[in-house]
């Protein structure tokens, strides 16, 4: 099996806080591995770590076999992609001139070639009526969804999510995880941090439980919200899956 | 000779008139150059003081990346430190008697107030990358973008609207304090004054004329920037795509949704 994304040993710290204390986990093409844990567990810095937003105190993150720190930033960028919690689209730009920025300037794609394949991953997110509005002009569903669009132009083999529904209102919730899930049909590999339990058992192949920035299980969502073998997952869940 | 202020004023305007212009046109060419170039070396500036060092990157890069920040930091530091005054005097005596050059005042004036300016820009600029949330910075880089890349197209553009008013300010300053250049013969407003007030002894009705002139500049060029400013930010109210309560919110979908968008 072909390991797209592959983490040995990674540790973060900062200062003298450690925040991730060697980290190890394989992804395969196509899988959708979820990470879930405690609010402070590190599973963000985790995500950060990969496509190096923050540089990892010591491990490596391989992506097909090559280390990430080898990698040009702008290939690394374009394959691994990444939606934030807080959505972080360009201010400055409409939806469409978000997803167009990256392509013309990173992948040095035509004007025109790079809005045809911004309007079409916009439409797949439901976003093309809204393609001229500006980011103060969206709900945070919209703009998260936006957001997703935008990863999508670069063509990515990895997708990154880090926790991409915790800013959103209750209702926005499902629309931004019904897109998750259509790319997930659509066989794209992706590692999504997130607190929603029941997303994470039904979509993910894999689901991941970190806490004190360590990997405490790693096993099928069936078996892992059924039948947890540690613990700390076992008081976790029973605490999440109460309300 | 006159006898009365208004005579001497009236006087003055009619002997003086054409000084006074030149000088007036040549105070507002020096703030505009000083201003906008000063803006372009503050923009600069501040782009590379805020490239990241990351540890990872090989020694040499690192040492060359502190090496230029630290030269830049004190560039800042010494020109914010020192009166322009006393700049204009170094660079331009200095740059006859030891460098051989005799640069012509003017071109002394632009490079002074230019650098001078560029030096409090270059930490307005950087308030205003400051004043623009991290994550956006964080996105562009997460697209690929490198930091020029991230900074000339997300950052900037938004860093810029936020210190508009600032470096409005700024242009003001300059008009009033390129009045300094005299001492180096620049025939600014100031200059043309002292020489106008010195044949009739006329100090008092000569520099109220000048005050008059200073004023009207700096306050025309305050209300047209507020304007600018005004223009930049658009409207103050907008409609929430989707939104129920307002007709003009109404989503239309194109039919065909390849032709339905803009061009290039």
């Amino acid at each position: 099996m072909d390991d797209i994304l592959r983490v040995e040993g990674l540790t973060k710290r900062f200062g003298g806080n450690e925040v991730l204390g060697g980290i190890d986990l394989a992804v395969q093409t196509g899988e959708v591995v979820c990470v879930i844990g405690p609010s402070g567990s590190g599973k963000s810095t985790f995500l950060r770590c990969i496509n190096l937003l923050e540089t990892p105190t010591g491990g490596r993150v391989l992506f097909h076999g090559q280390d990430v720190t080898q990698l040009p930033a702008s290939v690394l960028h374009a394959k691994v992609g990444m939606v934030f919690q807080q959505f972080n689209l360009f201010n400055n730009m409409t939806a469409l001139q978000n997803c167009v920025a990256g392509q013309v300037r990173v992948l040095r794609r035509s004007r025109a070639q790079s809005v045809e394949k911004a309007m079409f991953y916009l439409e797949r997110v439901g976003m093309l009526p809204f393609r001229d509005a500006r980011p103060a002009q969206l709900s945070g569903g919209q703009k998260q969804r936006a957001a997703i669009a935008r990863a999508l132009c670069m063509d990515p083999e990895v997708l990154l999510f880090d926790e991409p529904t915790s800013a959103l209102d209750p209702e926005m919730v499902d629309e931004v995880l019904s897109v998750i899930r259509t790319l997930k049909d659509g066989g794209l590999t992706m590692l999504i941090v997130t607190h929603e339990m029941a997303f994470a058992r039904d979509a993910a192949d894999r689901v991941v439980f970190m806490d004190a920035g360590r990997v405490v299980e790693d096993a099928p969502p069936q078996k892992l919200f059924t039948a947890p073998e540690n613990p700390r997952t076992q008081a976790f869940l029973a605490r999440t899956m109460r309300g | 000779m006159p006898q009365s202020f208004f005579g001497w004023i009236e006087f003055l305007l009619r002997q003086y008139g054409g000084l006074f212009l030149t000088g007036a046109a040549t105070t507002l060419l020096i703030a505009l150059v000083g201003t906008a170039a000063g803006f372009a070396i503050g923009l600069l500036v501040a782009v590379v003081r805020t490239i990241p060092l990351r540890k990872d990157a090989p020694a040499v890069k690192r040492a060359l990346l502190a090496a230029a920040k630290g030269l830049l930091t004190a560039y800042v530091e010494v020109f914010r430190g020192t009166p322009m005054i006393v700049q204009a005097m170094v660079v331009y005596y200095g740059a006859s008697q030891y460098l051989g050059l005799n640069i012509p005042a003017m071109g002394a004036a632009f490079l002074v107030v230019s650098v001078n300016t560029g030096a409090y820009m270059a930490e307005i600029v950087r308030g205003g990358i400051l004043s623009v949330d991290a994550g956006q910075k964080e996105a562009a880089t997460a697209v690929g973008m490198t930091h020029w890349q991230a900074m000339t197209v997300v950052v900037l553009p938004q860093a810029i609207r936020n210190i508009l008013p600032s470096v409005a300010n700024e242009f003001v300053v300059n008009i009033k304090d390129s009045s300094v250049l005299n001492v180096i013969s620049v025939t600014e407003v100031f200059f043309m004054s002292k020489s106008a007030a010195g044949t009739y002894y006329r100090y008092f009705e000569v520099f109220f004329i000048t005050a008059v002139i200073y004023f009207a500049l700096t306050f025309t060029f305050t209300r047209l920037l507020r304007l600018l400013e005004k223009k930049l930010s658009g409207s103050a109210s907008y409609t929430v795509y989707g939104s129920q309560s307002s007709h003009r919110a109404e989503i239309e979908v194109p039919v065909d949704p390849g032709k339905g968008g803009r061009d290039g």
